[in-house]
């Protein structure tokens, strides 16, 4: 296991975490006293803010850390909260970032339902309350042909799923993304057929790779990359990596995932990075890193191959794309 | 103001709305403005600004026909030039910035890649028309022949919407407009031939 190491920021930008809590702490009491104005019932933290709370302590306590990106260093926080695919949001690379603030986090609920034992909406800090944390360093190649390195602190999606005891019915798994277009701009517009929606195959979500994502940089995740809980499948393309998730369903039939539904040609079901197979309008040999200049090949599965190659042995890849 | 003047103006006016976005450009790169894959945005902003200009110039002559003012004519072939400017721009930021000048890479896309195609052959059609746009080449060919050719435009502008339209990957938005602005120049042409006709 080798250790993760942080690239250097000027000790100048760094806000030292006590004067950070002291600063949080006193906007809070300044909200509170506020708020004891108006109402005395909500001196008290909603229920809501409970999951960020519990994070940040989490995030505090010096996490496990695993490098699994064949060694590279992780692309610069700016490059990764900065140019992000996130259609709920605007479709410019930066729209996520600049309209970050409209998606609303707080409180957040998910719900685990279908083929489990153990169904029911839960509230984000009881979900997180059962699930270590650790960080994992992975690569991400979207669809596009560009690529970061990302260090994400998250859980293996597989003990989430467990937890609720799948029926031996679950065969597949599926995520969605939060709909709200009163707050989402991107809502409004018919890009795609909101809510977004992404599927995995039972073994794909049970691989012990795949995970779902709570933090970025050892901070919690911010709202452009998905916040407060994503999916991360680091041998598939980036859009199979479904964003602030707020359901999660087992079921024996397979629906149609959004970018399938929108162009099946374009968009597989298995969307595995595969330098063989190109998108119909363009090549997917190789990628743009960000943060290099000129392109690197793209590897098999992403460099993933190793670990899940044998998810799909005997399968045609050209077809099964 | 006299006749003279107002299209002095208008022709200085047309110079000064086609450089101002390289300027523009110009300042946003100098600064580290344009995020996180600067050549790529310099790749969209030249496309962009280049097709805009070509359907703009296309939208001269129409204009001329409404307001029957020959500043418009006076000032059709500044911002035809300008239009292929803002193209070459475009096809050289996307083999220097964007493709790094790896000829092997370049010559594969331009094989593979129809969006690719489309957007050089809109260009190659441009070649002729930026070089016979000067009078003495006009006169040399004489107007029915120049005219006949430099109605290639509207290929261009045609082949360039495909271009833009097949590289796009969700958001159909930008496109769509220039494509109902090609659809109505393309419109009111037919139309003015026919009333001519007669």
């Amino acid at each position: 296991m080798n250790r993760y190491r942080y690239p250097a920021i000027p000790e100048s930008e760094v806000t030292p975490r006590e004067l950070l809590h002291t600063r949080r702490r006193v906007l809070k009491g300044g909200l509170a006293l506020g708020a004891a104005a108006v109402a005395p019932g909500l001196l008290w933290p909603r229920e809501g803010q409970a999951w960020q709370g519990l994070l940040e302590q989490r995030l505090a306590t010096g996490l496990p850390s695993q490098e699994l990106a064949g060694g590279e260093s992780p692309t610069s926080l700016r490059d990764i909260t900065t140019y992000n695919n996130f259609y709920e949001l605007g479709t410019g690379k930066r729209d996520p970032e600049i309209y970050g603030h409209q998606l609303v986090t707080d409180p957040w609920s998910l719900a685990i339902e279908g083929e489990v034992d153990k169904a029911g909406t839960f509230a984000l800090e009881d979900v997180l309350k059962h699930q270590d944390l650790e960080e994992r360093i992975y690569r991400l190649r979207c669809v596009e042909a560009w690529s970061k390195v990302i260090p994400w602190v998250g859980f293996p999606l597989a003990d989430l799923l467990k937890r609720h005891e799948p029926t031996s019915r679950a065969r597949y798994v599926v995520f969605e993304t939060i709909h709200d277009p009163d707050n989402l701009r991107g809502q409004r517009r018919g890009v795609l057929d909101w809510p977004y929606r992404e599927v995995l195959r039972i073994d794909e979500a049970m691989h012990p790779l795949t995970l779902m994502a709570v933090g970025l940089y050892g901070e919690v995740l911010p709202n452009q990359s998905g916040a407060p809980i994503r999916l991360v499948v680091p041998w598939k393309y980036g859009f199979k990596s479904i964003k602030s998730v707020v359901r999660i369903a087992l079921v024996e039939e397979r629906p149609l995932t959004s970018w399938e539904e929108r162009n099946p040609e374009e968009y597989g079901f298995y969307a595995n990075v595969n330098p063989e197979v190109d998108h119909p309008r363009w090549s997917q040999a190789r990628e743009r890193r960000l943060g290099e200049s000129g392109r690197r090949e793209t590897l098999m599965f992403n460099g993933y191959a190793e670990e899940v190659a044998n998810l799909y042995s005997g399968m045609d890849l050209q077809r099964h794309y | 103001m006299t006749q003279r003047t107002a299209i002095h103006a208008f022709r200085l006016l047309v110079l000064m709305g086609c450089s101002a976005p390289a300027l523009w450009l110009a300042w946003q790169w100098f600064y580290g403005d344009l995020g996180v894959v600067p050549g790529e945005a310099v790749v969209h902003f030249t496309g962009t600004t280049g097709l805009s200009l070509l359907l703009i110039t296309i939208a001269f002559s129409p204009a001329f026909r409404f307001t029957g003012w020959v500043g418009f004519m006076a000032a059709r072939r500044q911002i035809g030039l300008w239009a292929f400017f803002w193209l070459v721009a475009h096809m050289l930021a996307w083999m220097g910035l964007d493709q790094y000048w790896d000829w092997p890479w370049i010559r594969r896309e331009m094989v593979e890649l129809p969006y690719i195609r489309y957007g050089a052959a809109a260009l190659l059609l441009l070649v002729p028309l930026a070089l016979t746009s000067f009078r003495r080449a006009q006169q040399g060919m004489g107007r029915t022949a120049w005219h006949w050719l430099h109605r290639l435009v509207y290929v261009s502008a045609l082949l360039g919407v495909v271009h833009l339209w097949i590289l796009t990957r969700a958001d159909y938005l930008l496109p769509s407009v220039f494509a109902a602005v090609l659809f109505a120049l393309v419109v009111f042409r037919l139309i003015d031939a026919a009333i001519h006709r007669q």
